[in-house]
């Protein structure tokens, strides 16, 4: 079969001239094998996008139902304040990544320290607590510190992650002392009893027993043996 | 029971291979598509099986491609991935989350076996010798015949050859270096369309060869400069101001295993782009031909391709490049592909040449298919691979408009060749 405007010589699936899309007068049988399948129609998909509008309105709602209620019966912003600080941040650290194709913790942990470090501070302002600078600041830094600098070194380098997730547990019951201590001079209710040993040593055995693990390969190919899922 | 775990490779991406992952996007990726016909329907289960035995033999083919803190690598994969079925056109883009878990796709419909590669991998040489080595094991799992290991169809019991596993582009870098300074081309545009359109004629061997000897060239050469015409009739319409026509240019692929002797199955291809000033004025045929052979003897030789080697070479060996982190890498080569790289060339002719097969496995195989994808900023390319007395010239465009392909048609009937066309429906 020839296409009548160019000339061209149409394989027998062929229903429109490739070249020039002039329709063949004879149609195809349907039983010739065409080249490629013919389309699917894709199954109807809720959109990444209407998900994200949806969790906004999930979140804002609450938000602006307090805010009103607070204003009601307050007339200005008092406890709403903290509810719509609580859900500005759960926004930020559970549902903003969803907008990225590929969220990058390493940039959205960090921020997220960072947001909570900013909430932390405006209940210190309003409830005029003074503990924000030698408590909160120092405690949510470190913790901030450590969870970027895990997240930054199990996403960049390939090995080792026992050893990094192990390092972190350690850090983290150190950071536990450190807790106590500060909580001990800022707040003159709290004395040093000496309760961060506990988790210290808890976190200490934990992340001892991942570094081993990271040394000692027998003992490594034993758990991923016990403990595969 | 215990079970003995493989200790699966890692490979550093070949010189040629580190483009493509910075430059792609999520409507593009450079993929290519090689596949066999075979004479009866293929039965994936086979095939499956058959996949199994031959991706062991392929270390630097059945990969991964992961990312590292300053280049991408590629890892060798645990088991083959699973056979996939044919969507309405081919080469849909492959993504860094695909490419992540496997860099490579085996697709089935009907009686083809089809290979979907990235081109970090391999290049069309590598992925034919893959697809051979594949139909084979198939073909003998399926009937139990004994097909000979020649042809380009490897053992596949046999363990990979660190030959088979280098940077070629390493060894045969040249001493001096080339410059880089190209005319940039006349670029095709169009109606974007969201499925790509593919047109596939078929050309009788002979024909085409008598009729490039005819001319003195080369069936590649002669390809070419029909393509090279279509393209000048395609700007003398577009751009009636004559001053303003900018050069018709067509990137040509180059095996280098053919100049050089390397037994990569990685990228060893370079391209040269013979180059036509239309501002010069009317071209007739023999005079394209004239100009594309002439152009093609002087660049494609081993002394002049090694020193585009020691280029490319230079710039990953220069340590500042070295200790810059990947994402600013891909940030900076993408920006490079983009404003020079695809801006040299009006489309890609690959032309992988004549398939041959042992006489106990041609008699299954009906048919050969190459398929380049598009470019990134152009929507043509062109794919060309001859089987028996058959040379299909495969065209992928991404736009509406398939003028390219009858202007190229008109140029080939002009020569009095006559073609088959077909199409995925687009």
């Amino acid at each position: 079969m020839y296409c009548i405007h160019c000339g061209v010589k149409l394989a027998d699936s062929e229903k429109v001239c490739p070249l020039c899309r002039t329709v063949v007068p004879v149609a195809c049988p349907e039983q010739v094998e065409r080249l490629y399948p013919k389309k699917k129609k894709p199954a109807r998909q809720l959109s990444p996008h209407t998900a994200q509008y949806a969790l906004i309105v999930m979140f804002l709602l609450p938000a602006i139902i307090c805010l009103l209620c607070d204003l009601q019966v307050d007339s200005a912003v008092g406890w709403s304040g903290y509810v719509m600080g609580a859900l500005a941040v759960s926004y930020f650290c559970l549902a903003l990544p969803g907008w990225f194709t590929r969220p990058n913790p390493v940039v959205f942990v960090p921020c997220a320290f960072t947001l909570v470090g900013l909430y932390v501070l405006y209940i210190d302002l309003v409830t005029k607590g003074g503990w924000f600078l030698s408590f909160a600041f120092p405690v949510i830094g470190v913790f901030g510190l450590i969870v970027t600098a895990v997240v930054t070194l199990l996403r960049y380098v390939r090995a080792g992650a026992l050893y990094i997730v192990g390092g972190a547990f350690l850090a983290l019951g150190g950071s536990m002392l450190l807790m106590e201590f500060l909580m001990s001079i800022t707040f003159d209710s709290v004395r040093f009893t000496g309760w961060s040993i506990y988790p210290l040593a808890v976190l200490a055995l934990l992340g001892g027993f991942l570094i081993f693990l990271g040394i000692c390969r027998p003992a490594r190919q034993t758990m991923e043996r016990k403990l595969f899922l | 029971m215990s079970k003995h775990k493989r200790t699966l490779r890692w490979m550093r991406l070949d010189n040629a291979a580190k483009i493509y992952p910075a430059a792609r996007r999520r409507s593009w990726s450079n993929v290519f598509r090689l596949s066999v016909t075979l004479t009866e329907e293929v039965d994936a289960s086979v095939l499956q099986s058959a996949l199994e035995v031959t991706v062991r033999r392929f270390p630097s083919m059945a990969t991964r491609l992961r990312r590292g803190l300053f280049w991408y690598y590629l890892q060798e994969l645990e088991h083959a991935p699973k056979i996939l079925p044919e969507c309405s056109y081919p080469l849909t883009p492959m993504g860094a989350e695909e490419t992540r878990g496997c860099a490579f796709r085996v697709i089935v419909y009907h009686k083809r076996i089809a290979v979907e590669f990235f081109h970090s991998l391999t290049d069309g040489n590598g992925a034919l010798v893959f697809l051979k080595t594949l139909t084979a094991e198939y073909l003998q799992q399926k009937y139990g015949i004994t097909i000979p290991c020649s042809h380009g169809i490897l053992d596949r019991h046999a363990p990979a050859g660190e030959e088979e596993l280098e940077d070629s582009f390493l060894k045969y870098a040249g001493a001096v270096s080339a410059g880089r300074s190209e005319r940039t081309a006349w670029h095709l545009s169009g109606t974007p369309r969201e499925e790509l359109a593919l047109t596939c004629l078929q050309v009788q061997a002979k024909a085409l060869l008598d009729k490039a000897h005819e001319y003195g060239v080369s069936v590649t050469e002669f390809l070419t400069a029909a393509m090279m015409q279509a393209l000048l009739q395609m700007q003398e319409k577009a751009v009636p101001k004559i001053m303003r026509r900018k050069p018709i240019k067509v990137l040509v692929p180059v095996n280098l295993r053919k100049l050089f002797p390397s037994k990569t199955l990685r990228n060893f291809a370079l391209y040269v782009t013979p180059e036509l000033d239309p501002r010069l004025g009317q071209y007739s045929f023999a005079e394209i031909c004239k100009t594309v052979h002439h152009f093609m003897g002087a660049q494609v030789n081993a002394k002049q391709l090694s020193r585009v080697i020691a280029t490319n070479v230079g710039d990953e060996k220069s340590l500042a490049v070295k200790l810059l982190p990947l994402f600013i890498k891909n940030f900076v080569m993408r920006a490079v592909f983009d404003t020079v790289g695809e801006r040299k060339s009006c489309l890609t002719l690959s032309n992988l040449g004549m398939v041959q097969l042992p006489e106990e496995m041609a008699q299954f195989v009906d048919r050969v298919d190459f398929i380049l994808s598009p470019q990134a900023h152009a929507p043509h390319n062109c794919g060309v691979i001859s089987y028996g007395d058959t040379v299909n010239i495969n065209f992928i465009r991404n736009i509406e408009e398939s003028e390219l392909e009858l202007s190229f048609f008109r140029a080939l009937q002009e020569q009095g060749i006559t073609a088959t066309v077909q199409s995925n429906g687009g």
